[in-house]
């Protein structure tokens, strides 16, 4: 005795249904002796289960009340949760375990390749390639008299043929890709592109890469302490307007600190100094919040200007610039 | 903090019945485990969310929480409940008249192992719909399920009552047929 129209029934008692859908299964019901039964059987059910009587007894139910109210006075209120919905999350810490873990192991898969990277190139570095420039000639002739330009700052700046260190001969050379001031900016003239070491073609084009990259590097830098030095508030009181600045700044973190690795790879203590003390200044700028006030700006001015750091950027570019215009 | 708790023992007088009733056929007519997890579910609600929630929201919070706990009862080897319930059962004063009470009683269990024989989700849907008057929509709502599912399970559930009612009373009758012949 099924008909199509029996779930229309079930709706039409639940008055899920619309007016005119109520009024067509309605019209329907009146012809169609099933649909007739099958709607008195589930008003019967119904009937049967909303009449179902619990056994409660007031007194437990009164008891149940007090019991909650004062359990929960007992015990602190707890911060509210949403209830379990079906699927629960009980291997939740275990998958975070294992989720730390792996990335431990790439944090220190990452590491050890680093590290492997600059032991390769280094390598590279100590045994040049068999048919080396005519410089590089001289200097595996007399490895000790090689002019590595290694700013010390305990060496006197200003002296072009300032030896290098005899006392600690077997010290490995620190090996440069390109030439950095130091940070005094007395030396500029002194400071020659390195030519002392033969690298394959590949590294010295990279080397001539970071080289420019950086020089762009603190161009910018540069451009964007001048122009955050020349923030203003348009009335006194009212915050400052730092959006450009703040982007900028927050372009020019990932370049610094990447170019801070590439540094640091190369052993060039000097850019990687200037790169580490530009970095919290960036940061401090991209930082700032949307309304910053005079005095955030005024702070991180005073420590640019404490710095010099934009003097240092100045020279640095240009140095760096120089110098790779001499490499081309 | 006594507003709130005026509140909330409104809230209880209101529902606490509905939901024992509701767990009590969810769960076979386990009536005291039925009134146990009502009182859970309850104190669940003052601890945690009551104050967060709003109140017209409490009442769907509750059925949730509730059916929780009675599907982590049918986990749950429930030998030790259904022997306690019977004990409570003989031990429980019967009222004043004994025939009406047992003709209820008979209705009761008859309404119960029908309800036992549906799918849980089935039978948490018509319940929801047939005692507390949920709309499909509510009820989607506290089973955290589509509306056109509440749709399919109250009609599934209607429709497998019926068959099982019309089983039963075929039986009824050959039994009562085959009596007669034997009293013939």
């Amino acid at each position: 005795m099924s008909c199509d129209f029996t779930e229309k029934i079930s709706l039409l008692i639940d008055g899920e249904l619309s007016e005119y859908e109520a009024r067509e299964v309605q019209r329907h019901l009146s012809g169609c002796a099933g649909c007739q039964a099958a709607r008195a059987d589930f008003l019967s059910f119904r009937t049967e289960i909303s009449s179902y009587g619990a056994s409660l007894n007031p007194a437990v139910q009164a008891d149940a009340l007090k019991r909650i109210l004062g359990q929960s006075t007992d015990q602190p209120r707890v911060a509210p949760v949403k209830p379990k919905l079906g699927w629960s999350w009980n291997f939740a810490p275990r998958a975070v375990a294992f989720a730390s873990l792996i990335l431990v192991a790439a944090l220190i898969g990452f590491i050890v390749y680093r590290a492997a990277q600059n032991n390769e190139s280094s390598v590279a570095q100590k045994n040049p390639a068999p048919v080396p420039s005519p410089t590089a000639q001289i200097a595996s002739a007399t490895p000790e008299a090689t002019p590595l330009a290694s700013p010390e700052p305990s060496q006197t700046p200003g002296a072009p043929g300032a030896k290098p260190s005899e006392k600690n001969p077997s010290k490995p050379k620190s090996v440069r890709r390109y030439p950095v001031l130091p940070n005094d900016g007395n030396n500029i003239a002194n400071l020659q592109p390195n030519t002392d070491v033969a690298q394959p073609s590949t590294s010295a084009n990279n080397a001539g890469d970071i080289q420019a990259l950086t020089a762009m590097h603190f161009e910018k830098s540069e451009l964007l302490l001048r122009a955050f030095r020349n923030v203003r508030s348009t009335k006194p009181g009212r915050p400052v307007d730092v959006d450009y600045e703040r982007k900028l700044a927050q372009q020019l973190i990932v370049r610094n600190m990447m170019l801070k690795r590439e540094a640091d790879a190369a052993g060039d203590i000097q850019v990687a100094s200037l790169l580490e003390s530009l970095e919290p200044l960036l940061l401090d700028i991209a930082n700032l919040p949307q309304g910053a006030g005079a005095d955030d700006v005024r702070v991180i001015n005073d420590r640019v200007e404490r710095k010099n750091i934009v003097a240092l950027l100045q020279v640095n570019s240009t140095m760096l610039a120089r110098a790779r215009d001499d490499d081309d | 903090m006594a507003s709130e708790d005026e509140e909330f023992t409104m809230l209880f007088q209101e529902f606490y019945p509905s939901l024992c009733r509701f767990l009590e056929c969810l769960l076979g007519g386990r009536a005291n485990l039925a009134q146990d997890l009502a009182q859970e579910s309850f104190l669940q609600l003052h601890r945690t969310a009551w104050g967060t929630l709003p109140v017209n929201e409490a009442r769907f919070w509750l059925y949730r929480v509730a059916r929780n706990f009675a599907l982590n009862e049918f986990r749950k080897s429930n030998t030790r409940y259904r022997l306690f319930d019977r004990v409570v059962e003989v031990m429980t004063p019967r009222s004043r008249n004994p025939e009406q009470e047992y003709e209820t009683r008979e209705r009761q269990e008859l309404v119960l192992q029908m309800l036992r024989k549906l799918p849980e989700d089935q039978r948490v849907a018509l319940l929801l719909r047939e005692q507390e008057q949920l709309s499909y929509r509510e009820i989607g709502q506290v089973l955290n399920v589509s509306e056109s599912k509440v749709k399919i399970d109250i009609f599934r559930a209607r429709t497998a009552l019926r068959e099982s009612w019309t089983k039963r009373a075929r039986a009824f009758h050959a039994n009562a047929g085959s009596q007669g012949t034997l009293e013939m």
